[in-house]
């Protein structure tokens, strides 16, 4: 009896491993070793890009310091990413003039002409750039869409938001991009933490 | 008493489990069964069931979606010395809406899903084996997220007999 006790107590923790060590494959799965951005990427400093724009521009992320940015990785391919843009381009309205900067990096694999048509049909109203491998694997091996980066005033990252999230949510981590300037980036950080997390199931 | 402490905690570990696997958090499966054994006669044509299986939760376009922007499910198949693919049949993709867009459609395979190819031996085709080598290119999402287009190796092989 009690030998059946302590078999089924290892059996458990067989289990248990199973599981744990199931989704750190699946993490490393996603995220790759060679990622810049694992785990909780929160005030972690957004790494620097330069991407083209549609319009051929070339695009920094540095360009922007002093704004708060919405890094928003999407594809035309992407039914849940439609969702969003026009929350998106509602978002640069709102608080454009407070300092948001939208930027759309769009992932496609096709011409620049069909993502420009269709980022018309959409209405967007802020700059869409043009991914690469290389961002995608700054940020953190992004494969999933969509997927959206909130970097304060000061280029910290203050929040990740993956697949289709709601309005408010992204609502939400925009104000907090946008507060770094008034409270100081390690306040906000601090502050806002569990917030972030609560906000952000799957936040990183 | 032991026993059900264990069992409590065999509930919880398969309770956690499922729980951590949250939409856009798992990598897309689409798994190719093995083709059984497929013969052909000179001159003759034959029909291979190339099955499919889309792992849980997840779904891909199908052949025809509803928008040229969505990427189709292709599957794509080299000849393979005198027999050739004659044809392929895809199934018809089931019209889904999805929380991510209610008001909308989409035409998507999920769970099993079957593409006929009809393989056809030339008349002078000699007796062996001939391997078919291709992929299936498809592009998935879950209910709230996307994945990049892959590919998966299909492999299969006909025998010509009779000659």
């Amino acid at each position: 009896m009690k030998r059946n006790g302590i078999v089924f107590v290892i059996l458990c923790f067989a289990i248990l491993a199973m599981v744990a060590s199931g989704k750190y494959l699946n993490r490393t799965r996603q995220h790759g070793a060679s990622s810049t951005l694992v785990g909780d990427v929160r005030g972690r400093t957004a790494p620097e890009f330069e991407l083209a724009s549609l319009d051929g521009k070339r695009v920094k992320l540095s360009d922007f310091r002093g704004k708060a940015v919405l890094l928003n990785f999407w594809a035309t391919w992407c039914s849940p990413c439609k969702v969003e843009m026009p929350w998106f381009v509602d978002l640069q309205k709102k608080y454009g003039n407070d300092g948001l900067v939208v930027l759309g990096v769009a992932m496609d694999d096709t011409e620049t002409s069909k993502i420009a048509e269709f980022a018309s049909e959409m209405g967007v109203n802020y700059p869409v750039l043009l991914g690469t491998d290389k961002i995608a694997e700054d940020y953190g091996n992004v494969e999933f869409l969509p997927t959206s980066f909130y970097i304060d005033r000061e280029g910290k990252i203050v929040g990740k938001g993956t697949g289709l999230l709601g309005r408010e949510d992204i609502e939400q981590n925009v104000q907090r991009a946008l507060a770094s300037r008034a409270v100081g980036m390690n306040q906000a950080s601090r502050a806002t933490a569990p917030d972030v997390a609560k906000q952000q199931p799957r936040a990183q | 008493m032991k026993r059900a402490v264990c069992l409590a905690i065999l509930v919880w570990v398969s309770v956690a489990g499922l729980a951590g696997q949250e939409p856009g958090t798992k990598v897309p499966s689409v798994t190719f069964a093995p083709v059984g054994k497929v013969q052909v006669k000179p001159g003759g044509s034959a029909t291979v069931q190339l099955d499919f299986r889309v792992g849980s939760e997840f779904h891909i376009n199908s052949n025809q979606p509803k928008s040229e922007l969505l990427i189709p499910t292709v599957l794509k198949l080299s000849s393979s010395g005198p027999v050739n693919v004659a044809s392929l049949k895809y199934p018809a993709g089931q019209d889904v809406s999805f929380p991510f867009a209610p008001g909308e459609k989409l035409s998507v395979y999920s769970g099993d899903f079957t593409v006929t190819a009809v393989v056809k031996a030339s008349a002078k085709a000699t007796s062996g084996e001939y391997p078919f080598n291709g992929e299936l290119r498809f592009q998935a999402c879950d209910r709230s997220a996307c994945y990049p287009p892959r590919a998966i190796p299909v492999k299969f092989e006909v025998s010509v007999v009779g000659r």
